[in-house]
């Protein structure tokens, strides 16, 4: 693990989902520390906690006690618009499915999250085409996404991910409707991004294609990590 | 806009139902608004040309006086008044009283309208209305009856009738007056009880050489009872300059059924609005708000990916804002395309006699026409958006509230 200062930062992180008569814990008191450049995967059986792990780190939902820190703030004392905002500036997201806007074009659905952040047409169109150029599918630009594979729709989302150079992808289960090749091509590409641009990725997955190409695993089993290996140190080489 | 855009030609079939609830509401309102207007107008061009003109400069009212107006014995000096002031279009003078008119055994009580024949003619139409005989000239001692009252006396164009008539102020009077001309009231209650004779003749039968009841004035520029203000812009001008002992009384006191009629119709129309709006506003909120629950992990994801609540709210109502504005659009142009061919054809004539004599009764005519007024036809629109937009808030509200994680997780 980097010595660096962490990127996100978590203190005892619980979360316990609650209806009129159950309450089920899924975070039983998570502390981790994730750092610039990390390539790192979230593994367990289903229902382990992997995802509601990944949701909270994207500000997703909130905690139910613990804390969470990305660049040192505190996402606790941040309410729901300012959370919105720190979602469109500092995290990309790939999810399993619907990860695209039907309605919009592969293009407009890579510029979608600049469009978010107020910049200017012709400014996030240069870029979503050029992030498509770099993955690949730039061919596909004027298409919607129901017009292209699944395969090819998780490489826009990764596209969308990465276009806006956020601090860290977090990825849910990416590969899991994918068929083997295209599992491979797409972890071949986030590799690429975080090998060429530094890109930052977190995964939650128990695909054991993804798994054996992170450089660090963090396996969770009821809410609890069990096991937090490094792999292997992407800027080390 | 351009993706409020692709949702609305995404789902068709709900496109078109909601661009329906706001079209038909404003098509049926720009309607009846031609209606009533045209009703309306009707019955005030029907009150205004035959009886009552704008306004009418009269006595000062009296008590005791019954159904007859206070007789004034110096119209010259209103007449004066009225020539130094602008935007009058006609006046003369009038002397109406009651009386009582017979033939043979048969009678009726009728109201004598006494007027200048030369003047008259811009003034009431009753002139063009003469199916039998002539209209009177001046001086002319005769009458003009209604072909109602005619057949009540069993009299025709040449024979005598006996008018008594009871002035509180002068008593009793008698004249025999031959029947020079029968006209065809547009009110059967008009062709029932108003006879013209000449100024002359009424004088005679109020045995006062100089009375008169009223200075009938038609205002310039008057298209309709909208028109209130021009009148009273004239009748202002008036203040100051008239005797003591006259008033000035405009069409909405001396045809109270006209002003009320108009009187009624707002709250109904409101009502009808109301109604109208309310449906077609229900219908969106419904539609937009099936809208919301199929996209829900669409908005999910928007919302995960960073957007705002206002953002979420604004894309909602951009789509209600959009489809509501075409619809209410193309139901305004409906509406006044309908107008058009509606006036273009001479008007909608109504099925069957018995319609055309009730028509004929209140004062209407028996084809129904449409009067387009341009600021009823944008408030319809206008507000039915509103309404729609209004009623787009909820749905909208409630897709800027989705939590994203369980949005995303949303199984339809």
């Amino acid at each position: 693990m980097s010595n660096s200062k962490a990127l996100i930062q978590t203190i005892d992180l619980h979360k316990t989902y609650k209806t009129e008569a159950v309450e089920t814990p899924a975070l039983n008191g998570v502390s981790i520390e994730l750092h610039v450049g990390e390539f790192t995967a979230v593994a367990g059986p289903s229902g382990s906690g992997k995802s509601t792990l990944l949701h909270l780190l994207g500000g997703l939902d909130r905690p139910t006690s613990g804390e969470i820190f990305l660049e040192g703030v505190a996402l606790s004392g941040l309410s729901k618009d300012q959370l919105a905002r720190l979602r469109m500036t500092n995290i990309g997201f790939v999810f399993q499915a619907y990860n695209l806007i039907p309605v919009l074009t592969v293009l407009e659905n890579t510029a979608f999250v600049l469009e978010l952040q107020g910049v200017v047409r012709a400014e996030r169109i240069k870029r979503a085409r050029k992030i498509l150029a770099e993955l690949g599918i730039e061919q596909y630009a004027d298409q919607y996404p129901s017009r292209i594979s699944g395969g090819e729709q998780q490489r826009v989302a990764v596209a969308r991910a990465v276009v806006a150079e956020p601090s860290i992808v977090l990825a849910d289960e990416p590969t899991a409707n994918l068929d083997t090749a295209t599992s491979h091509e797409l972890i071949d590409l986030m590799r690429r991004l975080n090998e060429e641009k530094g890109a930052t990725f977190l995964f939650a997955t128990h695909d054991s294609r993804l798994l054996d190409r992170v450089s660090r695993l963090i396996t969770i089993v009821d809410g609890l990590i069990t096991e937090d290996e490094k792999k292997h140190d992407p800027s080390a080489e | 806009m351009k993706a409020a855009i692709r949702h609305l030609r995404r789902n068709r079939g709900r496109t078109i139902l909601t661009l329906l609830a706001v079209l038909i509401p404003v098509y049926f309102l720009v309607s009846m608004f031609g209606l009533t207007n045209s009703i309306v107008s009707d019955m005030f061009e029907t009150a205004t040309r035959i009886d009552t003109g704008h306004f009418q400069i009269r006595h000062i009212e009296r008590r005791g006086m019954g159904a007859a107006i206070p007789l004034m014995h110096d119209s010259k000096s209103v007449l004066a008044a009225l020539d130094k002031i602008d935007g009058i279009e006609w006046r003369t003078v009038r002397l109406d009283m009651p009386a009582l008119a017979s033939a043979g055994d048969r009678s009726q009580a009728v109201y004598v309208q006494g007027v200048i024949p030369e003047e008259i003619a811009p003034i009431s139409s009753i002139r063009d209305l003469v199916v039998k005989g002539t209209y009177l000239k001046n001086g002319q001692n005769g009458a003009v009856i209604g072909e109602e009252l005619a057949a009540l006396l069993n009299v025709g164009v040449g024979d005598q009738i006996v008018l008594l008539g009871a002035h509180p102020e002068t008593g009793l009077g008698a004249l025999k007056v031959p029947v020079v001309g029968i006209y065809r009231a547009p009110i059967s209650a008009m062709g029932r009880t108003v006879i013209h004779t000449t100024l002359t003749t009424a004088r005679r039968l109020a045995r006062s050489p100089n009375a008169a009841t009223a200075v009938v004035v038609r205002v310039s520029g008057v298209t309709g009872p909208w028109d209130v203000g021009k009148i009273e812009a004239v009748t202002a001008q008036l203040k100051g300059l008239l005797p003591d002992d006259v008033e000035v009384l405009d069409w909405r006191k001396l045809a109270p059924q006209v002003s009320g009629y108009m009187a009624i119709l707002r709250p109904v129309m409101i009502i009808f609005a109301a109604i109208f709006f309310g449906l077609g506003a229900l219908v969106v909120l419904n539609t937009l708000y099936l809208s919301v629950m199929e996209r829900t992990r669409e908005l999910g994801l928007i919302i995960a990916l960073g957007a705002s609540r206002w953002r979420v709210m604004g894309m909602i109502l951009t789509e209600a804002g959009l489809i509501t504005v075409i619809g209410a659009v193309c139901g305004a142009l409906i509406g006044v395309a309908l107008a058009w061919i509606v006036e273009a054809l001479g008007g909608i004539p109504l099925p069957g006699a018995e319609l055309a004599d009730y028509m004929k009764v209140v004062g209407m005519k028996p084809v129904l026409h449409m009067m387009i007024s341009w600021p009823q036809v944008v408030i319809s629109a206008a507000a039915m958006v509103g309404v729609a937009v209004l009623a787009a808030w909820f749905p909208a509200y409630r897709a800027s509230k989705l939590e994203p994680v369980e949005a995303m997780r949303y199984v339809e």
